[in-house]
């Protein structure tokens, strides 16, 4: 195991990559791999592919290490990468979605007059993450998680800004919904 | 079921559309306050906010699962070869 050293920004990191050198490839992988893995379950679209999506992001890393132009952090390139790869292995598996704002916020409750309880509790609120789809998960693990700016979000998934903030608001009212409704069964 | 109304010369669609940008604090001040003032007068929109916003703090406290360890040796592996 090689202790990594924060000191180390990831831009340099990618450079020695570029240029070839094993050991600072290892490093952004021990770096980075928790939070790549972490997408991937929530954005895949299939259970059991987080972990050949993981490899071919970090592979697609070290084949484009030359080319990365960033100041900053690596994150939201290793992700964007991770997206491309599940756009690849999962081709139109992104949805639009229809559904009216008004009509998932009905569905949390808004405007009904009654005051359902979120349930807060561990256990729900894993499963009501788990029971979104993909691409609500997706968004809510880089804007509330990963705590990407909407910029940043947006190059992960390639969509627009416009496009990330009403994704977001409508995961977040789809999550909502489900924590009343997991509050309610139980 | 209640009406939507106007608050604040806010229509509770528009604020029901700027909730989390609000939330997020990403409205311009003008707008933001335009939108607390119907926030203040409406009941069923501010009720919305509270649990919205307890549906983002709840996300965030998701615990972040390490990743398991035989994958992670199978990764360090796998890009070895
Ligand atoms: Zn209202």
């Amino acid at each position: 195991m090689i202790a990594d050293d924060a000191r180390v920004s990831d831009e340099t990191l990618i450079g020695r990559i570029a240029a070839g050198d094993p050991s600072a490839f290892d490093r952004l992988v021990r770096r980075h791999q928790a939070a790549v893995y972490r997408f991937a379950r929530a954005a895949a679209p299939v259970d059991g592919d987080a972990v050949e999506i993981l490899r071919e992001t970090f592979l697609a890393a070290r084949r484009a290490a030359s080319r990365h132009r960033d100041e900053t952090s690596a994150r939201p390139w290793l992700l964007s990468l991770a997206r491309q790869t599940i756009d690849r292995r999962h081709p139109g598996s992104r949805e639009t979605d229809l559904t009216s704002l008004r009509e998932l916020a009905r569905a949390a409750g808004w405007q009904s007059g009654e005051d359902g309880a979120v349930d807060e509790s561990g256990p729900a609120v894993e499963a009501a993450f788990a029971a979104l789809p993909p691409e609500d998960r997706e968004i809510l693990t880089l804007c509330d998680r990963e705590y990407l700016t909407v910029d940043e979000a947006a190059r992960v998934t390639g969509l627009p800004d416009a496009a990330v903030r009403t994704r977001l608001h409508r995961a977040r009212l789809r999550l909502l919904a489900r924590l009343k409704e997991g509050a309610g069964a139980g | 079921m209640q009406d939507e109304q106007i608050v604040a010369g806010l229509h509770c669609g528009e604020v029901l559309a700027d909730l989390s940008e609000h939330l997020d604090g990403r409205l311009s001040l003008d707008r933001a306050e335009r939108i607390d003032e119907h926030l203040a007068g409406c009941a069923e929109c501010r009720r919305l906010l509270d649990e919205v916003t307890a549906a983002v703090r709840v996300v965030r406290q998701l615990p972040e699962e390490p990743l398991p360890p035989e994958v992670e040796e199978l990764l360090i592996e796998s890009l070895h070869d």
